[in-house]
């Protein structure tokens, strides 16, 4: 696991690498993470223009807070090097590969963004990596992949590749997914770091695109890719936490403060002992609650 | 450096600059068509004419057709032209 | 969401029924075989699947551009469209490219870095990108105090060069410090451009005063001036020659000093006689057209066209009546290499 804390990624919007309209303007939206992407959406033609624009927005344009993602080509492209020398040259937070299988390819790019953090002078460990996985054997290796390198802060379901190597195609229901989310979730899970979903990319489905959602967060997604700012606010209101969610975390957090106050070691309410996982969600909700301006100045929760 | 070939990069839709780059032999000569050349045409070939320094390119015919590019865009775009231009594929690191 | 640029395949009836509508629905009506039949690459914009932009490459030149502003920012599309076309050209590493368009249409496309050459009230033609006219006319040959000299200019395609072309290169000599010969630089003929700028060549080799030299994409190109080379309506004849004329008269005349322009007389090709016309209505004040009546044998006036057609039947035995002795050489030494070329569909009946 790579971080300490752990931060909100709800979602990961894709950015055309070789588009400077929306390059410029991808932090306008409100993304927990932005994807730039060298790969699919950039034409062999312009691949090294568009690491070029993507480089350039990386030194001078603000992103607020959003996490920065480049989804370099694959490792076996002669893309790859550069794409990742630039990018860890340009301070990316994430590397993405693409068309993950094994953790051998994992370990790999690791080794690749330790030496180019080397050549050019940035301490190593600063660069972050993630997997896309995109193939029925990336998903059966998904928990060595999640846990090849203490760089890695996630793992992402990557559907339109994988439903073609299990010979089938998206459905609306998603069943074709479902051994695949589990997977990739578990995986994530187990090696304490995110999990992302796949893309819906029909726009003209909104009804589609939240019963999506609202089963990718039940089952414990971290969020999801999204290949449209319009999205973004959408997965934001699946993933809204509820007032007795809010309450009772609030609950949870007063317990934590007074355990603090009385320099007690143990949390406790109600009578019962607080551990850590009940500590660790009731954190998250009132991150999620702040940011879907759910709490006043004070910290209450706002009546609608 | 002299460059080998005429190249390009970069796209005509908004907020891109198309950059082409020919052979010269009368130092840096840049053609710019711009709607805002007026408030930003100085800009604009001050930011093509110190990146087309770094790389060592010193005779150079430019024609630049410009869509409201930043600063950056411009720098992104010359940098992928001129190594077009000089068949190169290494990103010139130390400009970058 | 920004569109999406596909390549379409105009033999593809789908695609073809598509493209078509959509170009219908802007107005676009002419898919006569011969001018879509030119057509290298044809690109698609789409978006919510509809089809909201097109644009074609034939050679260098663009064609069969239109977009639907609808539900757009206006002009995000056309420059989409193009950006996409350029792109494709220079990859192709064809750096130089044309467009031939409505002259309404001419401001969208210098907005986006196309240069105009000519301008109708109907029609504009521009360039982009490198050699433009501008290197095309520095790689020409010059004389000292050329400005203060007699320029004249002929333009021929000379398929072949024959005794009346010579006549007409020899009546502007006699009165010319300087004649710019421009052969057609289109390789749609017969005699292949070499052939025919080499013919020239050789049989005003002793006219010391001559330049030959090629036309470029400028003088009675495929890409200003294609009812040159395909049999076309009189209106399309006349609105190309017209921006052709123009080109001639803003562009290349005042650069070069010309002041003279050599035709000969027209009394058989129906093209050749309206580009003369037209001439004589575009040129002057600035250039004067000087029509040299064209030379006679046996009361037949001298054509190319003869010429071909004694090619394609083998008999030669008046051929030194009719072309110079390079000419005559050339055509015996490569007889049944011509021949073929008019068997395999090379037309003899144009110019």
């Amino acid at each position: 696991m790579a971080e300490k804390e752990e931060r909100l990624r709800r979602t990961m919007m894709f950015v055309p690498g070789n588009n400077p309209a929306m390059v410029k303007d991808a932090g306008i939206y409100g993304a927990d993470s932005i994807m730039f992407d060298l790969e699919d959406a950039v034409s062999m033609a312009e691949k090294d223009a568009a690491r070029l624009l993507v480089y350039e927005a990386l030194k001078t344009q603000d992103y607020g807070n959003a996490e920065l993602v480049v989804r370099v080509n694959g490792l076996d492209t002669k893309y790859y090097a550069d794409d990742v020398k630039a990018m860890v040259k340009a301070g990316i937070d994430v590397i993405r590969l693409p068309k993950v299988e094994s953790a051998e390819m994992m370990k790999t790019l690791v080794k690749d963004v330790a030496a180019a953090e080397k050549e050019f002078g940035i301490p190593v460990g600063t660069t972050h990596v993630m997997a896309a996985i995109e193939s029925a054997k990336g998903v059966l290796n998904a928990p060595a992949i999640a846990a090849s390198s203490d760089r890695m802060i996630g793992v992402a379901l990557s559907a339109e590749d994988y439903t073609t190597d299990m010979k089938t195609h998206r459905y609306p229901d998603g069943a074709e997914l479902e051994f695949a989310r589990n997977m990739v979730l578990h995986a994530a899970r187990a090696a304490g770091i995110a999990a992302f979903d796949t893309v819906f990319t029909n726009m003209s489905d909104p009804e589609g695109f939240y019963r999506e959602t609202r089963h990718i967060h039940q089952l414990g997604f971290d969020g999801k890719s999204l290949v449209n700012p319009r999205q973004i606010a959408m997965v934001n209101s699946v993933y809204e936490p509820t007032k007795d969610e809010v309450i009772k975390a609030q609950k949870v957090i007063a317990a934590i403060e007074e355990a603090r106050i009385k320099g007690s070691g143990v949390i406790s309410m109600n009578g019962q002992m607080v551990d850590r996982p009940v500590v660790l969600r009731a954190q998250r909700v009132m991150k999620l609650a702040k940011v879907s301006n759910l709490l006043d100045e004070e910290g209450n929760y706002i009546e609608k | 450096m002299e460059i080998k070939t005429s190249a390009f990069a970069g796209t005509l839709e908004s907020s891109d600059i198309q950059i082409m780059l020919m052979a010269g032999d009368n130092g840096i000569q840049i053609d710019l068509e711009s709607d805002v050349i007026k408030q930003f045409g100085a800009q604009i070939k001050h930011v093509i004419t110190t990146t087309l320094q770094q790389l060592n390119i010193d005779n150079v015919k430019v024609r630049a057709v410009d869509k409201g590019a930043l600063d950056c865009v411009i720098k992104a775009r010359t940098i992928a032209a001129a190594q077009r231009a000089l068949e190169t594929t290494t990103p010139a690191w130390e400009v970058l | 969401m920004t569109a999406q640029v596909v390549e379409m395949q105009l033999n593809n009836p789908h695609d073809r029924t598509q493209w078509q509508h959509f170009l219908t629905s802007l107005g676009i009506t002419n898919f006569s075989a011969r001018e879509v039949d030119q057509i290298d690459t044809t690109l698609g914009l789409i978006e919510d699947d509809q089809l909201v932009g097109t644009g074609s490459i034939a050679g260098n030149v663009l064609k069969y551009v239109g977009v639907c502003n609808l539900n757009s920012r206006p002009g995000a599309r056309f420059n989409q469209i193009v950006s996409a076309l350029v792109s494709r050209l220079f990859q192709a590493h064809i750096f130089h490219m044309m467009v031939f368009t409505k002259a309404k249409y001419s401001l969208s496309f210098q907005h986006v870095g196309f240069k105009e050459l000519a301008h109708s009230d109907e029609a504009a033609v521009l360039e982009n990108g490198s050699p433009d006219i501008a290197d095309f006319v520095r790689q020409l040959p010059s004389i000292t105090n050329q400005d203060d000299q007699r320029v004249s200019a002929i333009v021929m395609n000379a398929n072949p060069f024959t005794c009346g072309h010579r006549y007409l290169v020899e009546q502007a000599a006699a009165v010319s410090d300087l004649v710019y010969v421009f052969v057609v630089a289109t390789d749609a003929s017969l005699f292949r451009t070499a052939e025919r700028v080499k013919l020239v060549q050789q049989g005003t080799a002793d006219l010391p005063n001559v330049q030959v030299v090629s036309g470029g994409d400028y003088l009675v190109s495929a890409a200003t001036f294609p009812a040159y080379f395909l049999d076309s309506a009189a209106s399309a004849i006349e609105a190309q020659t017209t921006l052709d004329a123009r080109i001639f008269k803003t562009q290349l005349a005042p650069a070069l000093h010309i002041t003279t322009r050599f035709v000969g007389s027209e009394p058989t090709s129906r093209t050749t006689a309206i580009y003369n016309q037209v001439l004589q209505r575009e040129l002057p004040p600035t250039v004067s057209v000087q029509v040299v009546p064209r030379t006679e044998v046996a009361d037949q006036p001298i054509s190319a066209r003869t010429v071909r057609q004694w090619i394609q039947s083998g008999n030669l035995t008046k051929l030194n009546q009719l072309v110079p002795p390079t000419t005559a050489q050339f055509i015996k030494n490569n007889l049944s290499v011509l021949q073929s070329r008019i068997q395999e569909g090379m037309k003899i009946n144009g110019n």
